[in-house]
């Protein structure tokens, strides 16, 4: 019998092939399975104005046939395969995965790399027009058609300018997906999709040496091609009352009424981002959290109240705090006492158990993150694009545990507090 | 590039559902351990044989009541300081509310499995209740149903169970609790409850992971002390099928057409359990599924469509699901429609191939966690299945044939048996519903 360990040790070799594609394995032999996953350096970060949604959009697309593979069978031949099949896009990234029984590894990689080296010749007007369709039915089905379904987005907007990277959501606008064009959408396409813009992680049921060599077999022939300059991502200050703090009131159909704080943040890479994100996990992580005791358990002002920290890697990061109103509770009184509360945690910092309880927590979460081959590849394809090394999943604990007392105390004071705040209220419509 | 062709698949090597280790405390309590190396958070699931038949009708929510509850604190760790302690060791507490039986979940990193379970004990045999906590929860639940009426696809999935399941079934209420019978919730009720109902006969505990101590040793030395010479005998629940009926749920303004079609379904211990699965993923269930090709690949109505079929203990439900833009979505209704009907279009062996070969595959992934282990385990014990479930579905699985498989699905769907439920704008759907064939059209 074995105890969880204080330094993890999954194995991680890496290759780049000579069109810079970086190729990470990770074998695990438990299971007879693979897990293979691509993360693009292509997020909607890397959008331009009037472009919003296009790192999305072309998530879809890229299901959509390229020269060997017609329209929507990629996934069919993965799930015919055996395999969960997926892909997702965020701000810094798009991620494209699926997970099999070993004997499918080659058709994973003769898929991805065919759409890599060839979507364009398959890309048509009609399949463009159909993505457009579904995504604008995913717009409506998770952001439109949901109470609070708007508040990410306005939340963004507080505390980023508009032609800031950070400056709009993935999802896009609905505007903005209609004018895409053929034209755009392949002009996307090549200056992103790239194999020296992508990581190919393959991890579980197959040694380092093969999983190489076979990313190379399908890969290999692939061209690298320039990269295009990155978004700016020099670090904003954090929010200040230069005039006002930003805030914003907005209302829809919803049954409680509800204050959202948001705060602009180091990126994940500066120092300091750890210890943010143990601080906001202090007020609003779980059930011991600040928030949850003060205004749902003893005040009971709120019926529900949690905060997050989201780590980005253009300069910023992003913060957030929120609290949801009680049935007669008035939304300002909710206001004061969670501003209280940030004040308070500013002002004192959290305690020594509070500290020792968030590090135990993320311990959980992490060695959960690292328990099954999909997600532990994706994290080490996330290490590898956005930090530049994988080997950071094996040091993470170690990392989060070194962070002290003295460390949150200048990261709050730095860039956390009422002072530093972006304000949302958001109230209920008379139906 | 170099155009590679199309490389084969190697079929998928031998695999199988670890085989647990039985055991039995002292009390009763049974034990099933899975040793699972790698994996350093250790899940473990006491399942309780508590129905939701054990609830009175008029305190319906009771058990949802209590189990939230209870973190609140014990006698041995009051108030807050309980969930202080639990979270300091990492762990992190769940319940989970089934018509079969209630479960208390823990995850816990594996070297403080054994402080974390003397505090899951106490929370399971000693809770505190006091009044604040459950007023609060109350209060609290009522909120959540709040939210869940306003939220579209959550409400199309209450109105679709309360418009299958014979009125008089369990089944057809939220298992939470309905505002009317949890508004007059007593924290008397509560303790009551979890006095009568709470006790180790007929529990089972779960545990997999990398054990760092012996954990049959570590559920003695805590659940072992559990008794209860009081508890209540409760049967399952009884479910039955409702009248068939088409509801509309007017959501003014609403972008988009929230829709239900589906009806009473069968649980895993039926023999058509396989032959559903591998149909109702041809119809409803993979990618390129009739159902997602046409309305999402070709013609971009939605995001995606399913069919699903639901296993309760015993009975169960199915239903398409989608969620569809106002201006299309009577036609999509229809094509749902024409699409689920196998009359001369049954299942084919391709689609028979790739279903089985899509369970196959995905399964050994699935339970590579000690949560995917522990997790089916107790779905397993709730449902009855007895030992080596998986393997012996997934053969039945690969025995289906596309006569099997499209006779499960005539001999349960009924085309023009269907309930349907939408949750949209009634204004812009109502009047087209009803001449598309749903004449008996409500609107609420």
């Amino acid at each position: 019998m074995t105890s969880a360990p204080a330094t993890l040790r999954y194995p991680i070799e890496q290759h780049r092939l000579d069109n810079g594609l970086r190729v990470i394995a990770s074998p695990d032999h438990v299971a007879p399975s693979v897990a293979v996953n691509l993360w693009y350096g292509v997020g909607s970060r890397h959008e331009e104005p009037g472009r919003t949604g296009f790192a999305h959009l072309f998530e879809h697309v890229m299901f959509q046939g390229s020269a060997q593979v017609p329209s929507g069978h990629h996934m069919a031949l993965m799930q015919a395969a055996g395999a969960s099949v997926n892909a997702t896009t965020w701000f810094d990234r798009t991620n494209y995965f699926e997970t099999l029984p070993t004997g499918g590894l080659d058709l994973a990689l003769w898929l991805e790399a065919d759409r890599l080296g060839s979507l364009l010749d398959a890309l048509t007007q009609e399949n463009l027009d159909n993505q457009r369709e579904v995504v604008k039915e995913e717009k409506r089905q998770r952001y439109d058609n949901v109470p609070y379904g708007d508040v990410m987005e306005r939340l963004i907007s507080l505390t980023f300018p508009p032609d800031h990277p950070y400056g709009h959501t993935t999802i896009g606008s609905m505007a903005d997906l209609d004018a895409a064009t053929l034209a755009d959408v392949g002009a996307f396409f090549r200056r992103h999709y790239l194999p020296n813009n992508a990581v190919l992680t393959i991890a579980g049921d197959i040694e380092p040496e093969d999983a190489f060599t076979r990313a190379q077999t399908y890969f290999g022939a692939l061209p690298a091609g320039p990269l295009s300059p990155s978004p700016r991502d020099d670090p904003m200050p954090p929010l200040a009352p230069v005039d006002d703090l930003p805030r914003m009131e907005t209302s829809g159909l919803v049954p409680a009424e509800a204050v959202y704080l948001s705060w602009r943040l180091p990126a994940r890479n500066a120092p300091e981002f750890d210890a943010l994100d143990l601080l906001f996990g202090v007020l609003g992580h779980g059930q011991t959290s600040r928030l949850h005791q003060r205004l749902v358990r003893e005040a009971e002002l709120a019926e529900s109240a949690s905060a997050n920290c989201m780590g980005l890697i253009g300069g910023n990061s992003y913060g957030f705090a929120y609290a949801r109103a009680r049935d007669g509770v008035a939304v300002e009184e909710l206001e004061v006492a969670l501003l209280a509360e940030v004040e308070a945690l500013l002002r004192d910092g959290p305690t020594e158990v509070e500290l020792r309880r968030g590090k135990a927590q993320y311990e959980r979460h992490w060695l959960h993150e690292l328990a099954a081959i999909d997600s532990r590849a994706d994290a080490l394809g996330e290490h590898a694009t956005l930090l530049g090394d994988p080997h950071l999943i094996n040091t993470r604990l170690a990392d989060v545990n070194a962070v002290g007392m003295d460390g949150i105390a200048a990261a709050a004071a730095a860039w956390f507090g009422p002072d530093r705040r972006g304000t949302l209220i958001y109230r209920k419509d008379q139906p | 590039m170099s155009a590679l062709p199309q490389p084969p698949i190697a079929p998928p090597g031998p695999w199988s559902f670890p085989i647990g280790q039985h055991d039995q405390l002292s009390n009763g309590v049974e034990v099933i351990t899975y040793p699972l190396p790698g994996q350093y958070v250790i899940a473990a699931h006491l399942i309780m044989d508590l129905p939701l038949s054990a609830e009175d009708r008029e305190r319906e929510g009771v058990a949802t009541i209590c189990a939230r509850a209870l973190d609140e604190g014990t006698r041995s760790h009051p108030g807050e300081t309980f969930a202080e302690h639990l979270e300091t060791e990492g762990a992190g507490l769940g319940i989970e509310v089934s018509l079969a039986g209630l479960q208390t979940i823990l995850d816990v990193p594996a070297s403080h499995l054994a402080a974390a379970l003397e505090l899951f004990a106490e929370a399971v045999i000693e809770p505190e209740l006091t009044d604040a906590d459950v007023r609060r929860h109350v209060q609290l639940r009522l909120a959540e149903i709040e939210q869940a009426r306003a939220n579209s696809s959550q409400t199309a999935n209450l109105e679709f169970r309360a418009a299958i399941f014979d009125p008089s079934s369990r089944a057809s209420r939220m298992n939470g609790g309905e505002p009317e019978t949890l508004t007059g919730l007593t924290p008397d009720a509560v303790r009551a409850f979890h006095a009568g109902g709470f006790g180790p006969r007929g529990a089972t505990l779960i545990m997999a992971g990398d054990f760092a101590d012996d954990p049959v040793e570590l559920a003695e030395a805590t659940l072992g002390r559990w008794q209860n010479p009081h508890q209540s005998h409760p049967a399952q629940p009884r479910i039955g099928p409702a009248q068939q009926k088409s509801i509309l749920v007017h959501r003014p303004g609403a972008v988009q057409a929230d829709v239900r079609l589906g009806g009473f379904g069968i649980d895993r211990l039926d023999p058509r359990w396989p032959g559903i699965s591998v149909a109702s993923y041809a119809v409803g269930g993979a990618f390129l599924s009739r159902l997602n090709a046409v309305l999402r690949e070709e013609k971009g109505y939605t995001y995606g469509v399913r069919m699903q079929f639901s296993p309760l203990r015993r009975g169960g439900s199915y239903a398409v699901q989608g969620s569809f833009r106002t201006d299309v979505a009577i036609d999509a209704l229809v094509e749902v429609r024409r699409l689920m009907d196998l009359h001369g279009a049954p299942i084919t062996a391709d689609e028979v191939d790739d279903a089985v070969a899509y369970f196959t595959g995905v399964t050994p992934l699935r339970y590579a966690t000690a949560d995917g282990v522990a997790d089916q385990t107790a779905t397993e014990v709730l449902a009855g299945l007895g030992e080596s479930y998986v393997d012996r579905n997934l053969a039945a699985l690969q025995a289906t044939t596309p006569e099997s498989a499209t006779e499960a699905y005539e001999s349960l769907v009924d085309i023009e048996g269907l309930t349907l439920v939408v949750v949209g704008d009634a204004d812009r759907l109502a009047d087209p519903l009803r001449a598309a064939g749903y004449p008996d059209l409500v609107v609420t």
